[in-house]
């Protein structure tokens, strides 16, 4: 009953990951990011991706103080908040906020602060699925290492 | 969680700290780029997370760090610690490329900047500061298995020149660890005397040719350091721009520049690591494993020897290890060669022979001797050896086993003057004369060997190496002098204290046109390290080898007309090679400071006599002399054999490094 329960765990991980792959959510890095946990860091996937998810917070709450400021001017600010944005979603394989944010990118670099701002709506959208897809794929992960009462890697 | 913290709190955090430990040890050094230190700064923690679990997974120290100034303070603190470093081009504190042109100023610290930007502007800014890479996110765990070539290449040019083979990547290591005292002190004394040749050779190459950018390194060695500092870089490159990438020589850069206090081997030398750049980044980077042919490759287009010259003297400069007064002697040495002797015609061969090419084109010598392959073995050669400071001459057996002493010697193909080692237990001269068909394949065995005293030739220690370089020995037809004299020079430069020298002669092969190869190689590497080991060679019987092997080189440089004398002295194998033997002690000595003409005779002697020298080395109560003959029926195993042993001794990790090269 164990062992079903463990095995059907893992399907559901592996379905979720192969619909989050098919919609383009997350792509190859993030398989890395998987083959990079082993047992010095057990839990370096949900560690990193909980790092992210903080940083991220930071990132979209000053982008969207910069354009909500009326005065503001400062795209070359912006631009450097998007790429960072962009740098560590493409680290963790979030495929689509980081085409999200080479349109912003480009948006800013235009100083096109109509199309930064729809950009930034877009982005916040999407981070917010990941984020909660991502925290499903833990979630079934967690149910899954407390359910085989050992933890191993995620084989991929 | 735990490095999250770290980061948090001290935003710096060293998850390899325990690697440290061992990496003082010589073993790490051994497995590079096993335990190479890192240093990653990104204000982006996800990113660094990331970057510190992959670089751990390629075995590396890493330390990380969120902030650029904290890095630097880092890096200040603890100079020589750090192999490379690992910018992030945006950060709040301090600009990538601010931080970049400090490295670049205070440490010469090969560093590679990452950003999320790959868009081509940004990757030429990044250049243009002088970024040895450019690392597009995400990164991935492929390319940072890959940044310990930037060490090596580092290492290699010295702050000079960018091409290095990877032998040099011990030596560099060396360099920059002080870390491996260890093999720092070793290194250094092998380096000494590769130093010295390679000063030579740049010397040669200045007075040669100035069309040669690639060696210009040799300024590094000659002269105090030129800073290029972002604004002179860029004046350089509108120089370039003006005049054409091809078309741009140093003369005409440093024309256009009109710096004060700038010379053209400053020029020549930034013009080519400015090549290389373009080079890696239109993707044709060479590869680091063919670090050393490429680099001769190109050298190999110039045909001065200067070239050759160039690229030791560099690569000594890199190393640091090469003390002006050595580089002073071989240069001596070095130009004599060039000018005369070789022309290495072979030069095809690609890497080995690259260098030798390059010789050979300063030497009109039509002999085709290809010195560049002395000279880069010897450069890789030191740059094992010395870390490894000793070379096991165990593989080689029976003649080592009996050399207990420490020298090792390593008889390769014929082999006769193998057993030399004796007594420089260390340095291991092999000398291969290879002739037409059978020569190529003692080149090939000389080759082998050649790389068997660098630790990026060890690789090819292996037979399928060596057959590689049999067949760039065959590419010479002419005789392949160069390449048993670069090795010498390696050995002997890395172990000073006991050089072996391995002269591997193919039986087949015309002893003569062998020898006569020899002799044009054997001075050019012979020289160096002859002078390195006249200190070091207390013992008569490897000193023979050497010294032989030295005063060859003497000759030939000075005398290009040696290459006759040789031949004649095939004749008069055995009994020369017991004269030879004595004389070459004695005139060792002397040559190295001299380079006196003896060599020819001993060239001559040493290959054809191979086998009786084998003998007479028994006589001095080594069991070399049967080994060697017995390798010289081997040839190509032997050889390898013997390069394998070599390697062992090595530490594992030079080998690997070369292999993976």
């Amino acid at each position: 009953m164990l062992g079903w329960g463990v095995e059907r765990l893992r399907a559901d991980m592996n379905r979720l990951l192969a619909l989050l792959f098919h919609q383009g959510v997350l792509d190859e890095q993030f398989l890395q990011l998987q083959q990079l946990q082993d047992e010095s860091s057990p839990n370096f996937v949900s560690e990193v991706v909980s790092i992210y998810f903080r940083e991220s917070e930071k990132l979209l709450r000053n982008l969207r103080e910069l354009l909500m400021d009326k005065e503001f001017s400062d795209y070359k600010k912006m631009g450097m908040h998007v790429n960072h944005f962009m740098g560590s979603s493409s680290s963790i394989g979030a495929k689509r906020v980081r085409s999200v944010c080479v349109a912003f990118r480009a948006a800013s670099e235009q100083n096109n602060r109509a199309g930064c701002l729809r950009a930034l709506e877009v982005l916040e959208h999407e981070y917010c699925y990941l984020k909660n897809k991502l925290h499903e794929l833990f979630q079934i992960e967690q149910q899954r290492v407390m359910a085989s009462g050992v933890r191993y890697p995620i084989q991929n | 969680m735990a490095t999250v913290h770290k980061l948090q709190v001290s935003s710096l955090s060293t998850t390899a700290s325990s690697y440290g430990s061992s990496k003082a040890d010589g073993a790490v050094s051994d497995q590079f780029p096993v335990g190479m230190r890192v240093l990653v700064v990104d204000d982006d923690t996800t990113c660094l997370r990331i970057l510190e679990q992959m670089l751990r997974k390629c075995m590396y120290l890493v330390t990380t760090c969120c902030q650029a100034t904290v890095a630097l303070n880092l890096l200040r603190e603890r100079k020589g610690y750090f192999d490379v470093v690992i910018s992030d081009v945006h950060m709040p504190d301090m600009d990538g490329f601010k931080l970049l042109e400090l490295v670049g100023l205070e440490m010469d610290l090969p560093v590679i900047m990452m950003s999320a930007d790959g868009r081509t502007s940004a990757v030429m800014r990044g250049i243009k500061h002088g970024a040895c890479d450019y690392l597009i996110k995400p990164v991935r765990l492929e390319e940072l298995k890959n940044i310990w070539q930037h060490v090596v290449r580092k290492k290699w040019s010295g702050s000079k020149e960018p091409e290095q083979s990877g032998s040099m990547e011990e030596n560099d290591r060396h360099k920059q660890g002080g870390d491996d005292a260890e093999y720092a002190s070793s290194a250094n004394e092998g380096t000494d005397g590769s130093w010295k040749v390679q000063k030579k050779r740049k010397d040669t190459k200045d007075e040669e040719d100035d069309g040669e950018l690639e060696n210009d390194d040799p300024s590094a060695a000659k002269k105090p350091r030129v800073v290029w500092s972002v604004e002179l870089h860029q004046q350089f490159v509108s120089a370039v721009n003006q005049l054409g990438i091809d078309k741009a020589v140093p003369k005409r850069i440093l024309e256009l520049m009109n710096v004060p206090g700038l010379t053209r081997e400053n020029v020549a030398s930034h013009l080519q690591k400015f090549r290389l750049y373009l080079k890696r980044l239109s993707g044709v980077a060479q590869q680091q494993a063919g670090v050393p042919t490429p680099f001769y490759g190109s050298v190999d287009s110039n045909p001065k020897l200067g070239s050759l010259g160039r690229l030791d003297i560099q690569a000594l400069a890199a190393s640091g290890q090469i003390p002006p007064q050595t580089l002073a002697a071989l240069h001596a040495e070095v130009l004599g060669r060039p000018t005369g002797t070789l022309v290495l015609p072979s030069m095809d061969k690609p890497v080995l022979f690259q260098t030798s090419l390059q010789s050979a084109k300063s030497i009109p010598s039509e002999r085709q001797v290809a010195f560049g392959q002395p000279i880069v073995k010897c450069q890789s050669n030191i740059s094992k050896h010395f870390p490894q400071s000793h070379l096991s001459v165990e593989d080689f057996p029976s003649g080592f086993g009996s050399w207990p002493s420490n020298n090792l010697s390593t008889v390769s193909s014929l082999g006769s003057l193998g057993n030399l080692n004796t007594q420089n237990g260390n340095m291991l001269m092999q000398i291969f004369q290879q002739q037409q068909q059978q020569q190529s394949v003692v080149s090939e065995t000389s080759h082998g060997i050649n790389v068997q005293p660098s630790c990026l030739v060890v690789p090819s220690q292996s037979p399928a190496n060596f057959q590689a370089v049999n067949t760039s020995v065959s590419l010479n037809q002419n005789n392949t002098f160069s390449s048993t004299p670069v090795i010498d020079y390696g050995l002997l430069p890395s172990q000073s204290n006991s050089v072996s020298v391995g002269l591997s002669q193919v039986p087949d092969v015309d002893f003569k046109n062998s020898d006569v190869l020899n002799g044009y190689s054997i001075p050019v590497s012979l020289s160096p390290s002859v002078s390195s080991f006249s200190a070091t060679q207390a013992d008569n019987s490897t000193s023979w080898q050497v010294q032989n092997s030295a005063i060859n080189f003497s000759t030939a440089s000075k005398l290009p007309g040696l290459v006759p004398n040789m031949c004649e002295f095939q004749g008069s194998y055995s009994p020369r090679a017991g004269d030879l033997s004595n004389q070459g002690r004695s005139r060792n000595l002397g040559f190295v400071g001299k380079g006196t003409s003896i060599p020819s005779r001993f060239a001559v002697d040493d290959f054809e006599s191979s086998l009786d020298e084998l003998s007479y080395l028994k006589t001095s109560g080594d069991n070399n002399g049967d080994r060697v003959k017995q390798e010289s029926n081997l040839d190509f195993t032997e050889n390898a054999r013997v390069g394998i042993p070599v390697l062992q001794h090595y530490s594992p990790n030079d080998l690997m490094s070369v292999l993976s090269k």
